[in-house]
């Protein structure tokens, strides 16, 4: 299916798109905002961050919240611009399979 | 969902259905408890000062409505870095609104200031001005507003329409109890899982 070949291996994991998804919506998330808003595992979630991370697509910021470290993950340029396209693939592959 | 497998639409589908039960999570924020009980005892003592002490009504809201925005600011900063979600987009939304709010509560004294209106009459537009506010949060930002809103438009209409003894009081007490009632509600809905 050609709409297929549109879409971003780094987003296709449900999880790393619901990542980018919740990004784009919110600003700024940290890890535990994450682990709430996903019910997901330390490890799963750290590893899904990661491939984005590696992918050029979240921007981390180190901070303290009541003297514990938190880390901040935002969407970069280059993410926001890969979530665009992606989800623009998608709405063609949902159009071309209905 | 890979790019070797066949396609499936059953498992988009699940996948849509995973992310946007992500994202509706967090569609509408309960509020954040503290704020509602602040403000109920804000209300609570600054509504029965028009009927027992009406020399410190005005000195009284002057520093509870300052006082109490900073605070409510502060309270609403702290409850989002602790929920790990920093939403600048929402929090803009909350200044503007409280903002605009403001600067109609400055419109709304303006013909108090100037003598224009009887004191009780003015007063009563304060009421119906903060009614308005608490009731439009309520549908753009948290519903827990709404009903104290419409209690204070009710109340409004009361004393438009009636001279009732102790009706501030009364109508402050109405409206604190709702405050702290909606206080209670988002403090459960957080110990359930939902978003400040």
């Amino acid at each position: 299916m050609k709409a297929l070949d549109g879409l971003d291996p780094a987003l296709e994991h449900r999880a790393r798109l619901a990542i980018s998804v919740l990004l784009a919506r919110h600003g700024e998330i940290s890890f535990a905002g994450f682990k709430q808003q996903l019910d997901m595992t330390d490890g799963n979630l750290g590893a899904q961050l990661r491939k984005l991370e590696d992918a050029g697509y979240l921007a981390l910021r180190r901070d303290f919240v009541e003297r514990k470290p938190v880390t901040w993950y935002a969407l970069t340029k280059d993410g926001r611009k890969a979530l665009h396209r992606h989800l623009a693939a998608l709405r063609d592959v949902i159009a071309t399979a209905g | 969902m890979t790019r070797n497998e066949p396609f499936q639409t059953d498992q988009l589908q699940q996948d849509l259905d995973y992310v946007a039960g992500a994202v509706r999570r967090r569609d509408r924020p309960v509020g954040v408890p503290a704020i509602y009980f602040l403000w109920a005892a804000i209300i609570a003592v600054g509504f029965a000062l028009p009927d027992f002490a009406p020399e410190g009504t005005g000195p009284f809201w002057l520093a509870a409505s300052v006082g109490g925005g900073l605070l409510s600011w502060w309270l609403g900063a702290r409850a989002e870095r602790r929920s790990g979600i920093n939403d600048r987009a929402l929090g803009l939304r909350y200044g503007l609104h409280w903002g605009i709010g403001g600067i109609a509560f400055i419109l709304t004294f303006l013909p108090l200031l100037l003598g224009r209106v009887p004191v009780q009459q003015g007063g009563a537009q304060f009421l119906f001005t903060t009614g308005l506010l608490y009731a439009l949060a309520g549908v753009h930002l948290e519903r827990g507003l709404l009903w104290s809103g419409l209690l204070m438009l009710a109340a409004f209409a009361v004393l438009t329409l009636f001279a009732l003894p102790y009706t501030w009081t009364i109508s402050g007490v109405v409206i604190a109890l709702s405050l702290a009632w909606a206080g209670l509600s988002a403090r459960r809905a957080i110990a359930a899982g939902a978003c400040a």
